[in-house]
């Protein structure tokens, strides 16, 4: 069985297979069996990561999986996922309908199955019907605007039918990805409404794409009442694969309460420029956690930068405020700096950091003394190694602290 | 505004060069001489500050390159910085060739999604360096063949608008003995203008409608 491990840890209402994707598991809590789901993607951003993303995600909890492949030779598309960090195992099965178009021979193995004329109708069909019929967990098609592409639209929709008959039967579940070139729109329209759930996949683009979102159009499974849908950028990284994406988070707080070192431990790449161990000017990191991306930016802490903190909170679309847990005078301070970097008011995680040395308040005296909402949440960061902490460089701070603030802000913006 | 230097001397002289964001049909038989007029576009081009996608559908990236150092046309120090190929060939030979700085390997002339997506990246990154871009699709006609004609119409639809909003300009070659003349006839509708090329008696011969500076009778390239 696939788990599935989003911000919240597993629910029991979680369905198989999975998306294995942030926020699309965490809306639609995966795909149940009998269900189609159309990856609908505009041609300058294209799908296929998510398809990559999604069969991995299956074929390494267990399901078997089938995917119908007209876009590439089997071979390219094992590299290409590859590439993505999504290597294939026993669970994944091709049925290859590109080989016979490019006349270059293929051969039927246990995992690859050949249609040998991929012009012909009737030999797709029936092969495909035939190959479902043995018994998958989910079945991809790769690409389904192809398909119409080759034939038509009344062919696309009346094998879409015996698709989804075949999966009833069987109690399989299908993933169809679709690049909508501008086709008429009463063709797409009927596809569409015969599957139970559409997901939008576009650019934001004027003169250059500037960003990536994906979107739940529609899914039947998912009570109306708990249908909170919204569009969630993200990113395609090689290798990787998708990560929602937050563009700005802000790192804030009074001076030497532990922001760079916050940033530090939480990103792979972090940055700073700074003289001495005081951030001078900006810290820049980028975080990957739970199948989530964030750019994090930090700010000085000195009073005398101030004059930077409106802009360098522009645009933030949350705020982690690291606070020294020793140094209760800093604490109006801190406030101070939402308020400068007119952040207040957005969600934010507070981190109350240094909380195992002398003197460190306790969570509680934290929360009085900075006037906190109860609906805010404080998390406790503590150095890795006391002995290896040297004020003139980042401090490593543990995991499990880390972790726990990411998630709880994460949780907040999505 | 100036246009693109293709580097031959008559052309640019009554032409005055390629119009930037405008899409160019090369239309020409095989021996015509189309290769050997792009390779001299990219030369000129590239020599003059302008960056260039070229997409590649017959032949794979390191013969591309063998065919520029052979005829005296240095690309290297171009690889990855003005020049990236988008090379839609490798892989039906080798499934398991990779990308590196300067070339990305597609997966072949179905994947047209993919194509496109490469395109519009590849794109993004030079227009974000505010470099004046070209993307030149050696050739139309593999792609034609391997697709149906209209699924090759609604990308090229779709590449050539974007191109356009983008301030991009396109060049496309096509062999024109490979394709009836219906399928000639709406690749010349999607165009802008139109380049003919031929070879006679141990000549190549141009002409150039579509632009503000025809040449509508065919002329000695040179």
């Amino acid at each position: 069985m696939a788990e599935f491990k989003g911000l919240d840890g597993v629910s029991d209402k979680d369905f198989d297979p999975y998306f294995g994707i942030a926020r699309l598991d965490e809306q639609l809590k995966g795909i149940p069996s009998k269900k189609i789901v159309l990856i609908s993607a505009s041609p300058s951003v294209g799908n296929e990561v998510f398809g990559y993303q999604i069969i991995h995600k299956n074929i390494t909890s267990g399901v078997k999986v089938l995917v119908f492949l007209n876009r590439t030779s089997p071979q390219s598309y094992l590299t290409d996922m590859k590439e993505y960090d999504f290597p294939a195992n026993d669970n994944l099965f091709i049925i290859d309908a590109y080989s016979g178009i490019t006349g270059i021979k293929s051969d039927e193995t246990d995992h690859i199955k050949v249609i040998s004329n991929p012009y012909d109708k009737e030999e797709v069909k029936t092969k495909v019907i035939k190959e479902i019929g043995n018994g998958y967990g989910l079945f991809v098609i790769d690409s389904f605007s192809l398909l119409a592409d080759f034939f038509d639209f009344s062919f696309a929709a009346s094998f879409m039918n015996d698709i989804k008959q075949e999966i009833i039967n069987k109690d399989s579940a299908a993933v169809l990805l679709f690049t909508d070139w501008g086709y008429e729109k009463q063709n797409v329209d009927k596809l569409l409404s015969n599957v139970n759930s559409t997901i939008e996949v576009k650019g934001i683009e004027k003169r250059v794409i500037f960003g990536q979102y994906f979107a739940v159009l529609k899914c039947d499974w998912v009570e109306e009442k708990q249908q909170t849908f919204s569009s969630v950028l993200f990113k395609a990284i090689k290798p990787g694969g998708i990560k929602v994406y937050f563009p700005k988070i802000l790192v804030t707080g009074p001076t030497d309460a532990g922001k760079s070192s916050f940033i530090h431990s939480a990103s792979k790449n972090a940055v700073s420029v700074d003289k001495l161990g005081g951030t001078i000017a900006l810290d820049h990191g980028t975080v990957d956690f739970q199948g989530y991306r964030a750019d994090l930016f930090g700010t000085p802490g000195q009073e005398r930068f101030d004059p930077l903190l409106k802009m360098l909170g522009g645009e933030a679309i949350g705020v982690f405020l690291v606070v020294d847990s020793t140094k209760p005078e800093q604490f109006p301070r801190a406030v101070e700096m939402l308020r400068k970097t007119e952040t207040y008011g957005l969600p934010v995680v507070v981190i109350a950091n240094k909380a195992d040395l002398n003197g460190a308040l306790k969570k509680e005296e934290i929360r009085e003394k900075l006037h906190l909402d109860s609906a805010i949440t404080l998390v406790q960061t503590v150095a890795e190694d006391l002995s290896k902490v040297d004020p003139n460089e980042p401090t490593k701070l543990k995991e499990a602290g880390i972790n726990e603030a990411l998630s709880a802000l994460f949780k907040q913006l999505t | 505004m100036e246009g693109i230097k293709t580097g031959f001397k008559n052309f640019d002289e009554l032409t005055n060069g390629l119009d930037y964001r405008k899409v160019y049909s090369i239309f020409g038989n095989k021996e015509s001489g189309k290769e050997q007029f792009i390779y001299k576009v990219v030369q000129s081009a590239l020599s003059s500050k302008n960056a260039i996608v070229y997409v590649l559908t017959s032949k794979s990236y390191s013969d591309l390159i063998n065919e520029f150092n052979s005829r005296g046309i240095n690309i290297n120090p171009y690889l990855g910085e003005d020049f990236k190929i988008l090379d839609d060939f490798s892989r039906t030979n080798s499934p398991s060739a990779t990308d590196n700085s300067y070339a990305k390997i597609l997966n072949g002339p179905l994947d047209l999604t993919g194509l496109s997506v490469s395109l519009s990246s590849a794109n993004s990154d030079f227009v974000k360096d505010a470099k004046p871009v070209i993307n030149i699709f050696d050739n139309l006609s593999n792609l034609l063949i391997y697709n149906n004609p209209v699924t090759v119409y609604r990308f090229l639809q779709f590449v050539c608008g974007k191109a356009k909003l983008a301030g991009i300009t396109t060049l496309f070659s096509i062999d024109i003995a490979m394709h009836p003349p219906e399928v000639i006839e709406t690749i010349k509708n999607l165009s802008d203008a139109i380049i003919d090329l031929k070879l006679e008696e141990g000549k190549r011969y141009f002409r150039l409608s579509g632009t503000s500076k025809e040449v509508l009778e065919f002329k000695e390239l040179e």
